[in-house]
């Protein structure tokens, strides 16, 4: 006896959902092609080692396993480092332009006791080789339209830039542990304890009426723009309101800069963005659904320094939101049955073939007891809800319509066309 | 568009709601008897309901509710990913080490603390290099020293009454705890024509 659990954080996708995830997989995909990238895969299991010098991902997060030569391997626990390290073997001209696209599952152990889903199942681009405005602009741009692709319409993106702060504090000769305390509560807008933090460390008044401004600097982008040159202390931060402004720029003559905010408050603790980084929310739907940036000094670690910008997106959660929404694409290609006594066959497999040729489904049973027990538990499986039967005995064919048989000359050869 | 809060049921849970109320926010089915679960002012934008503290987080974390208020300890003891954008200053008192007066912690000896809170309780004691042995309890935590079941709890102090009747003290002071106004993540961004202006509004009641 086997018993029928499944493992917390893993989930079977039902067949529906897989429909209709295959259907959004497809037509992304086809977006990203139409924009010069190129699908790629990279394996399952990577080293440990890969992984173990990078602080964006715990170790404690991932899942470890040894091999018959005692290596340890690791599930697949980011689509972006096996990407950047295969651009990097496969690339070695630094100066080349290369864009990939991706669909993937990733795999994180997270500890917390709740049902966290341990499987992520993500879609995405990796641009490599462009560090312009332009190529931070276009890959925001896919994200937004890789939502509205399929109806959703309250899209946010969130946009900042790590630089902005880190300039700041580069000048300010802040301990290591002064810098992760005051970036967590940046992160967190935790204004009331920044305050209190700033109030034992020696820094000038001026400095702190700054560092207390920067987790207000989120929403309408041409406020916290002006916000932000205010902000300004020194030339690089001059420099990323350029940036940003740039890239709004070209978001606005994509005509989709209303789908974006600003927020200043992310940093590159845990990840390792080294200029813009931005989240793709849905409202009504609690979390962020895409994450994205710029990460120039990646590719750098396989010996190919190159600029590189991307994102991902949570597919599962976005089809969790379309569900609720009625978005899915439905599955509304014609389902047919015909059942068939022995001496009837060829005839049966014929019809079968037709209904194929015409783009439709069509499945083909042997009568074995009676014709209405055969309805009967057919009606009552979900997976033939919509199923139109067909029976056919002694060279006739007959349709079922609300449990009567109706002759037919010959089936509906009306051209289904996908 | 309706902004939802989560409450923390209890004390700070009325101080939460005077708050509101305070804000020109009128609740007409409210009462603390009441038991419905959920309540929605008159001009139907805002509505609120109650919840034990520690899954006031988990609320606002999901996005089940855009606002939340609650006390620092829970934040501490179950982190969750939300801007904890405002100290209300309200259910204000002390997250402490207690234990008996005349048997103060030996450092560098294992030790053995009863508490409510052991990811604070915990996380407070490595930082000082100490080992412990942590015993979660559920309440009633002053009991476990006076029974030998711990040396020392770790527990959150307000008047120290219930401390002094069973002869128990304060031997170390961990950090202060008062009630937080936490946000969504993503309402913050996707509803910030709302919210801004009730965090303005709880900032001025300040």
């Amino acid at each position: 006896m086997l018993f029928n659990y499944t493992i917390d954080g893993f989930e079977n996708i039902q067949h529906q959902d897989y429909f209709s995830l295959q259907k959004i997989i497809n037509k992304l995909m086809s977006l990203y092609r139409s924009y010069g990238y190129h699908q790629i895969s990279t394996p399952t299991f990577e080293t440990y080692d890969l992984y173990v010098h990078e602080d964006s991902i715990p170790s404690d997060d991932l899942f470890k396993l040894v091999n018959h030569q005692g290596k340890v391997l690791v599930l697949k626990p980011d689509a972006t480092l096996p990407i950047t390290r295969m651009a990097a073997m496969n690339h070695p001209n630094s100066d080349e332009i290369i864009k990939y696209s991706y669909q993937t599952n990733i795999y994180r152990n997270f500890s917390s006791p709740e049902m966290v889903k341990k499987e992520i199942t993500q879609i995405g681009i990796e641009y490599f080789g462009n560090n312009s405005p332009e190529c931070d602009g276009e890959v925001i741009a896919l994200a937004i339209l890789s939502l509205l692709e399929y109806g959703i319409k309250d899209v946010h993106i969130d946009l900042g830039h790590v630089g902005f702060i880190n300039y700041l504090f580069d000048e300010l000769a802040l301990s290591p542990k002064a810098k992760e305390t005051l970036f967590r509560y940046i992160e967190n807008k935790n204004i009331g304890d920044i305050a209190a933090y700033l109030d034992q460390l020696k820094l000038s008044t001026d400095k702190k009426e700054i560092i207390l401004k920067l987790p207000t600097l989120y929403g309408k982008p041409k406020t916290v723009l002006k916000d932000m040159k205010e902000l300004c202390i020194n030339e690089k931060m001059e420099w990323v309101v350029e940036q940003i402004s740039e890239i709004y720029h070209h978001l606005e003559v994509m005509e989709l800069s209303k789908y974006v905010i600003f927020d200043l408050g992310f940093t590159n603790q845990m990840n390792y963005y080294t200029d813009i980084n931005f989240k793709g929310y849905i409202s009504n739907c609690g979390e962020p659904v895409i994450s994205g940036g710029r990460y120039n000094n990646l590719s750098e670690k396989f010996g190919i320094p190159r600029p590189a910008c991307g994102f991902a997106i949570d597919l599962l959660k976005v089809i969790d939101y379309m569900e609720q929404e009625n978005l899915l694409p439905q599955d509304d290609q014609s389902r047919n049955v015909i059942f068939y006594n022995c001496t009837d066959k060829a005839a049966a497999y014929q019809v079968a073939e037709k209904f194929r040729a015409n783009g439709s489904i069509a499945e083909v049973f042997l009568i074995k007891g009676t014709w209405e027990d055969h309805v009967h538990s057919l009606r009552k499986n979900q997976l033939y809800k919509n199923a139109k039967l067909y029976l056919l005995s002694e060279g006739n064919l007959y349709t079922e319509n609300n449990n009567q048989l109706l002759p037919l000359d010959s089936v509906d050869t009306e051209s289904e066309v996908q | 568009m309706i902004i939802r809060f989560a409450l923390a049921k209890g004390r700070v849970a009325k101080k939460a709601i005077e708050l509101l109320v305070a804000l020109g926010y009128i609740f007409e089915d409210y009462s603390e008897k009441s038991r419905k679960l959920i309540f929605t002012d008159t001009t139907g934008t805002v509505e609120f309901f109650l919840v034990k503290s520690p899954d006031v987080p988990i609320y606002v974390e999901k996005g089940a509710a855009d606002i939340g208020i609650v006390g620092k300890d829970v934040l501490m003891e179950h982190p969750a990913q939300v801007y904890e954008m405002l100290n209300l200053n309200i259910g204000r008192c002390k997250m402490c080490v207690a234990g008996f007066k005349d048997r103060p912690i030996l450092y560098g000896k294992k030790l053995v603390v009863g508490t409510k809170y052991p990811v604070i309780a915990k996380e407070y004691f490595h930082t000082k290099g100490q080992s412990v042995d942590i015993i979660k309890l559920n309440g009633s935590v002053e009991l476990a020293p006076l029974i030998g079941l711990s040396d020392c709890i770790v527990d959150i102090v307000e008047s120290g009454n219930t401390l002094k009747e069973n002869g128990l003290n304060v031997l170390e002071e961990i950090c202060d705890i008062s009630s937080r106004l936490i946000v969504n993540q993503v309402s913050l961004k996707t509803k910030h024509e709302l919210i801004d202006p009730i965090i303005k509004e709880f900032k001025t009641q300040l």
